[in-house]
């Protein structure tokens, strides 16, 4: 069969092009030939499969999980609905937008240190995630509240639509694409800063706490076990909100 | 009572749009507003509609009046069928099945009953702008503005648009007002025309057509 038949499929497709990365990594440990730089993909499934069997694997996958939650939930409510103020009232958004961009060009590890002075360990990466995603979604549902069709809006005052169905009909659906755009960006970042968070704070279950460990100990093989499990579940986390918007899409709104 | 705008200011800044402007709109007639482009029919059309503020003058006759307003563009909520878009205009007036019965039967008057579940870009132009005069006559307006609303329209389609439009019309009289550049437009079916000239807006020529 030809190469081209083969990736007509998309399914094995796809499944051939993560084969060949695996395989590039597998070379490529074997030409360092020192775990302790580059582990071997057998031995960081072999560490993930050790992991996977004491408690503290799953208590720590859990807590994360709990924490990008918090931190993620907290974001989305207080980025809409402050987004769609600031969208609506100019002075507001002339208030909040300058602690906006200061936040934004914060580096993370300035608001990690910082967290650490203000909360306990187990909150200061909730609490990063929420200052790092948050703006996302503000900024977003602004535009998105800005792009509402003013034609539309004019049309809807002349016809003396009342508020809350111009609400519904107009401004929700206008804003809806930019929001989910917002939130898909957030839920990558999200993931990403939390683990980052904990590295530094280190409660006592996090994913993060244990990165830090592997580093500690050279056990570079749990690294890269700890690092997929992030990759994996932030991978999840996407395609189970792709999965739920495309739901929700398509009874209509 | 007929509509009556008297010593209308309206400016823009330096730009004044109408100074001393005076006019009549009978009732139940329908008017037809002629001029050149940018002469300011269009913000005529909004001062009377309430979506322009006028900074001096007196228009009687607009108290508690309803408006219908048929665009240049169709102005339609891309995200909703033909028939949610013609309740959408009902619904803060009518129960749910009485909107439902207003919409079915406009639907039916300008032939797009079988388009009720299509979305607008589903549909032609042509079409876009049916439902919207369906959404306009719903509507129960005293007063219906239309501004060029057949504008970009081949003559074909346009004929068939006011031949609609004069049906729903002789159905249900309501005083018209529309803007157009299209003399041949305006003698097809307006009773009273106004020709404009501008700016400032005046009146140059007034012509009514024997009904």
């Amino acid at each position: 069969m030809k190469i081209s038949t083969i990736l007509k499929n998309k399914k094995t497709a796809r499944l051939l092009v993560v084969i060949f990365w695996i395989a590039i990594w597998e070379i490529a440990s074997l030409v360092i030939g020192r775990e302790v730089y580059l582990p071997s993909p057998l031995n960081t499934v072999r560490a993930l499969l050790r992991l996977s069997v004491t408690s503290k694997f799953w208590y720590s996958i859990a807590m994360t999980f709990i924490r990008v939650v918090a931190g993620f939930i907290i974001s989305c409510l207080g980025g809409i609905i402050l987004g769609i103020m600031c969208g609506l009232i100019k002075f507001l958004y002339e208030l909040l937008n300058p602690l906006v961009i200061a936040v934004k060009s914060t580096p993370v590890m300035s608001i990690i240190i910082i967290a650490l002075i203000w909360f306990q360990s187990g909150r200061v990466p909730v609490f990063v995630c929420f200052l790092m995603c948050f703006p996302i979604i503000w900024t977003n549902a602004v535009e998105g509240i800005r792009q509402v069709n003013r034609d539309l809006l004019q049309m809807a005052k002349v016809y003396r639509v009342n508020k809350g169905l111009i609400i519904r009909r107009i401004y929700i659906p206008s804003v809806t694409p930019y929001l989910i755009a917002g939130i898909t960006t957030a839920l990558g970042i999200g993931w990403k800063v939390t683990v980052a968070a904990e590295v530094l704070s280190n409660p006592k279950f996090s994913i993060g706490g244990n990165l830090y460990g592997a580093k500690v100990y050279l056990e570079s093989s749990e690294l890269f076990a700890w690092t997929s499990i992030v990759i994996i579940l932030s991978f999840a986390f996407e395609y189970l909100f792709k999965y739920i918007i495309g739901k929700i899409e398509r009874k209509g709104f | 009572m007929a509509i009556k705008i008297k010593n209308l200011y309206k400016s823009y800044g330096d730009l004044i749009v109408c100074q001393n402007f005076n006019m009549t709109l009978e009732e139940m007639k329908i008017t037809g507003i002629l001029g050149p482009s940018g002469c300011g029919k269009t913000t005529l059309l909004n001062i009377i509609a309430g979506l322009e503020e006028y900074q001096s003058g007196s228009i009687q006759g607009l108290e508690g009046k309803t408006f219908s307003y048929i665009f240049q563009e169709d102005r339609l909520l891309p995200w909703s069928t033909v028939k949610e878009n013609i309740k959408f205009v009902l619904e803060s007036r009518y129960d749910d099945n009485e909107a439902e019965r207003i919409a079915n039967q406009y639907m039916d008057m300008v032939g797009l009953r079988e388009y009720a579940h299509y979305y607008p870009r589903q549909l032609s132009g042509g079409m876009k702008q049916r439902v919207a005069i369906a959404r306009a006559f719903a509507y129960p307006a005293d007063i219906l503005l239309m501004d060029e609303p057949f504008k970009g329209l081949d003559l074909e389609l346009k004929t068939g648009l006011i031949e609609s439009f004069l049906k729903l019309w002789n159905q249900d009289k309501r005083t018209v007002i529309f803007v157009t550049h299209d003399m041949d437009e305006a003698l097809s079916f307006a009773h009273d025309i106004y020709i404009l000239e501008g700016r400032p807006l005046r009146i140059k020529d007034r012509g009514a057509k024997p009904s």
